[in-house]
């Protein structure tokens, strides 16, 4: 419980926009604990959101900071406000939806001072994200790796042949078996562990300083997710990425994240760094959820008869 | 019926409603209303709208408003033959092609293909004009010539209802065919079909004007609207603005259909329900009555 | 566009650009045997109904002929010289593989060529067609794209409601509205009438505006109806939040995605439009005087010409198929989803 009293006026954005601009892709921030030494490349402090028309606050106070190489964990059950929070950090919010108070910063930049062409400039380019069902987030009608050219195209003004030529390239860094076949082929010839690795590739295409995976892992197999989160902490030590993880699953978070925040109807419960988290937590919730996931893990050793249960 | 107290509650459903029962009344009294022979030509020809005629005279000195008056029964009966025409001939295949085997299913479905791709105003003026010239047998025609569009809609409201799990257990309880289909199939199917069977009323009201335009249906002398338009045609230089009238009738005609079919749409089925709840809650709210709903189609 | 340009080892290249190249062909065959399996069927069904059309009229050459008053033997001799005396089926037959060469058989009238009758009114009847889904796409796809990106504004609600206008006016009224006004009130176009394009494009222009545009309505309002709901629809898809968080700008995203997807459905419209097209000929070349495919049509109907009327069905169904041939084959190209069967 942290920053939760941390209501920023908007003049905070001018204090902590100096160097942060810099990615350092070596990822200076390997060594420090927690995310002081270096400037984060993203400031969340106290980010309420509410919806318009019913004039109801969702989210009640978000803070969190990250820096090149970090990972930043929300966990919470479905409802609990973390993909509002994402979204709200994207500039994508839907329709009614408002951030009523509290500042988010990207690279040192307030983003309520965004205008729409300085978002189109931010986004892909500085901050980026991959969704839960790839599939729906990729034009079914134009080849995957067309999709990825295109970001490439438009954001790193690569011309057409060089930019058909990282767009392989990026296939093969996230790991696609053949990557010149999967580069010409449409969403629907694609499985979801290998939409997933192609929608990383176009989030990534253009470099960006953060990356928020929403639910990134959710639909797929055990097996696949291990894989995808391997890949992520893989771009993170390689590119310095700073990554938001959002999942309702404690595994996800704890395998790949430095700070954990606790998320239920809205409120932050819980935050600090992973382990102290996962091993003296302090809230209830939070317990229920270590809880009900040791309960889980045990269930398959112990009742490996009946199956049926576990689904 | 439910159906029919929520259509009213739309603005737009009352519209249409009123609208048409106006017309269906001309329809019925028309002919009785017209304040003159519709038939009795006289030396005042082509003159313009007076006391004595509102509308104006035509070529040969017959009243328009008469006309006018005397040939909507024609209009209006004949695309509400088409429709019912339409119906039986699309309806109760497309209910039976889920239940009567593939054969039947197949042969429909072509049948149906076939005529969906056929241009049917180009049908109806080859077969009507060698099969006889009436009016009846010119509905008649059209009917079945525009019946796919009942046939599909029953059709796959049919199916959606045939693979529900609540008409399964009817079948395993031991249920007929003929019993599931009165008692489940039939609720089902009859929002869609009221809503294809209000439009058909329009697209039917256009073939009648259209074919009697043509001077196809009807015997020369007798008044339509659509014979009112083809006479006024050649007097364009003189009358103008003789089109208007029998013109704005059908318009207002085949909108007032096309609105009641939406508003139909609107209301029927679960989306539709929790279509009319929100706007009313959101009418009590704000205490007033809701904007026009900006939905296209 | 994508087979242009790769880094990769040739040998390679060559396999992958093989199989993308094999992939479309296959899917055009695939498109175009589907088309032909729905088609062949129709064909059939249509041409068996329309031959039927005869017998079910009880009408004859020798009534045109000869008159009310002709004897029973007259009769029997000239329906022997139309080889109308024959069983049905081998009379659907001759008929049905004369179609196949292309010839429609005589008219009862005057005893000239159908094929040749037909052809001179097409050229008229098809630029006027031509002419109307051009402007038909043309206005509707402005039309449905602008109260797409305007949605729920007044421009929205006015493209809207002028398109409901629109869509309730049947095109003979459309018709003599707009020779009441453009021609007969202001002199801008001939009111009826039609010279060939070799003639002059611009008399050839002015003559087949006016049927174009009343024919043009209808298409102009469904295109314009479906194009404005499937857009709004794809903008509320997850790939253009996808494609906003990739930091692509709202105007490649409509143009590039949106526009890519939402296009189907309307595609899929004109297709069924063109039939009904075809048939509203029927209507405008009677008001503007061309004598076209429509009038011959109705000329025909009317003179109890029968195989001149089966000639002109038959047509009427090749046109048909082969536009909505053309329309699928778009189709397919545009959006490959639509191959899953969606």
């Amino acid at each position: 419980m942290t920053t939760l009293s941390a209501k920023a006026a908007p003049g905070t954005a001018l204090c902590a926009a100096e160097p942060a601009t810099e990615p350092a892709t070596g990822s200076v921030g390997e060594l420090s604990t927690a995310g002081t030494t270096a400037a984060p490349v993203l400031a969340v402090r106290g980010v309420r959101i509410s919806d318009q028309v019913t004039d109801r606050e969702i989210v009640h106070g978000v803070s969190f900071e990250l820096t090149p190489g970090k990972t930043v964990g929300i966990v919470g059950e479905s409802g609990s406000g973390k993909t509002l929070t994402c979204r709200a950090t994207l500039g994508i919010l839907p329709p009614h939806f408002e951030v009523s108070a509290g500042s988010i910063e990207i690279a040192g930049t307030d983003i309520a001072t965004l205008t729409p062409q300085q978002w189109t400039a931010l986004r892909g380019a500085t901050i980026s994200a991959v969704f839960q069902d790839p599939a729906s987030y990729l034009n079914p009608s134009i080849r995957v790796g067309a999709q990825i050219a295109e970001v490439i195209r438009v954001k790193k003004g690569l011309k057409r042949r060089e930019a058909r030529h990282r767009a392989v390239e990026l296939l093969q860094a996230v790991q696609l078996r053949d990557p010149e076949l999967v580069y010409g082929q449409y969403t629907h010839e694609l499985s979801g562990g290998m939409l997933q690795r192609v929608l990383i590739a176009v989030a990534i295409a253009a470099d960006p300083q953060i990356l928020i995976a929403d639910e990134a892992t959710t639909a797929l197999d055990v097996t696949v997710q291990a894989e995808i989160l391997d890949l992520l902490a893989e771009l993170r030590e390689q590119a310095g990425l700073a990554l938001v993880v959002v999942s309702h699953d404690l595994a996800v978070v704890a395998q790949l994240c430095d700070e954990v925040l606790v998320m239920r109807e809205g409120e932050v419960v819980e935050q600090g760094p992973t382990s102290d988290v996962l091993h003296r937590p302090r809230h209830e919730y939070t317990r229920l959820l270590i809880a009900e996931h040791d309960q889980y893990g045990l269930e398959k050793f112990l009742t490996p008869l009946t199956p049926q249960e576990t689904s | 019926m439910t159906m029919v107290r929520r259509v009213l509650s739309l603005t737009s459903g009352r519209i249409a409603v009123v609208i048409l029962t106006l017309i269906a009344l001309l329809a019925v009294l028309g002919p009785l209303l017209a304040p003159q022979n519709p038939l009795a030509t006289s030396d005042n020809t082509l003159a313009a709208a007076s006391g004595s005629h509102w509308l104006g005279t035509d070529y040969l000195g017959r009243d328009t408003f008469s006309r006018l008056l005397d040939g909507s029964r024609v209009s209006v009966l004949g695309s509400l033959e088409v429709a019912v025409m339409a119906l039986v001939v699309g309806a109760i295949p497309g209910i039976l092609s889920v239940y009567l085997g593939r054969t039947f299913e197949w042969l429909t479905l072509r049948l149906a293909d076939t005529l969906v791709a056929l241009p049917f105003l180009l049908f109806a003026v080859a077969v009507i004009a060698l099969l006889g010239n009436g009016i009846t047998q010119a509905m008649l025609v059209t009917g079945a010539l525009v019946s796919p569009l009942f046939y599909r809609v029953a059709r796959a409201a049919t199916l959606a209802v045939a693979r529900s799990p609540y008409v399964e257990a009817a079948l395993v309880a031991g249920a007929s065919t003929g019993w599931i289909v009165r008692r489940h199939v039939w609720v089902k199917v009859l929002p869609p079909i009221a809503v294809a069977l209000a439009q058909t009323i329009g697209v039917g009201f256009i073939i009648v004007s259209s074919l009697t335009f043509l001077g196809i249906g009807v015997q020369p002398p007798a008044p339509t609207w659509g014979g009112l338009l083809a006479s006024d045609l050649g007097y364009l230089s003189y009358q103008p603005w003789a089109p208007l009238a029998p013109a704005v009738l059908i318009m207002i005609t085949v909108w007032a259909s096309n609105l009641l079919a939406d508003a139909i749409r609107d209301v029927s089925g679960e989306a539709g329900r929790a279509f009319v709840n929100t706007r009313k809650a959101r009418a009590n709210r704000l205490g007033k009555p809701d904007p026009v709903s900006t939905g296209g189609a | 566009m994508t087979t242009t340009a790769e880094q990769a080892p040739p040998a390679r290249r060559r396999r992958v650009v093989g199989t993308r190249v094999r992939h479309r062909l296959g899917r055009l065959l695939v498109t175009l045997a589907r088309s032909v399996a729905i088609f062949v069927p129709v064909f059939l069904v249509a041409t068996f109904v329309t031959f039927a059309l005869r017998s079910m009229s009880g009408l004859s050459p020798a009534r045109i002929q000869l008159g009310e008053e002709a004897t029973p033997e007259a009769i029997a001799r000239v329906e022997a010289q139309w080889g109308l005396d024959r069983p049905f089926l081998v009379q659907y037959w001759d008929w049905f593989t004369g179609v196949l060469h292309g010839q429609l058989g005589t008219s009862w009238t005057n005893g000239a060529d159908i094929s040749t009758l037909i052809g001179l009114g097409l050229g008229v009847s098809l630029s006027v067609a031509t002419f109307a889904l051009i402007i038909g796409v043309v206005l509707g796809f402005t039309l449905g794209t602008l109260a797409a990106l305007k949605r729920t504004t007044w421009i929205d609600r006015a493209i809207t409601g002028f398109v409901t206008l629109i869509s309730v006016m049947p095109a003979f009224v459309v018709g003599i509205v707009l020779v009441a006004v453009f021609a007969v009130g202001l002199h801008l176009f001939p009111s009826a009438g039609y010279i060939p394009a070799e003639q002059g494009v611009g008399p050839w222009l002015a003559h087949i505006t006016l049927p174009a545009l009343a024919l043009s309505f209808d298409v102009v309002a469904d295109v314009a109806r479906q194009l404005r709901g499937s857009l709004v629809a794809a903008f509320r898809e997850n790939y253009v939040t996808g494609a906003v968080v990739r930091g692509l700008s709202p105007r490649r995203i409509f143009l590039g995605h949106v526009l890519r997807n939402g296009i189907g459905p309307a595609l899929a419209t004109l297709g069924l439009k063109f039939p009904a097209l075809v048939g509203a000929s029927v209507v405008t070349e009677w008001i503007f005087g061309l004598q076209g495919f429509g009038r011959f049509a109705n000329d025909s109907a009317q003179a109890g010409d029968v195989p001149a009327v089966q000639g002109v069905l038959v047509v009427s169904i090749v046109l048909v198929v082969l536009f909505n041939l053309i329309v699928n084959l778009v189709l397919a190209r545009v959006t490959p989803a639509s191959q899953r069967g969606v």
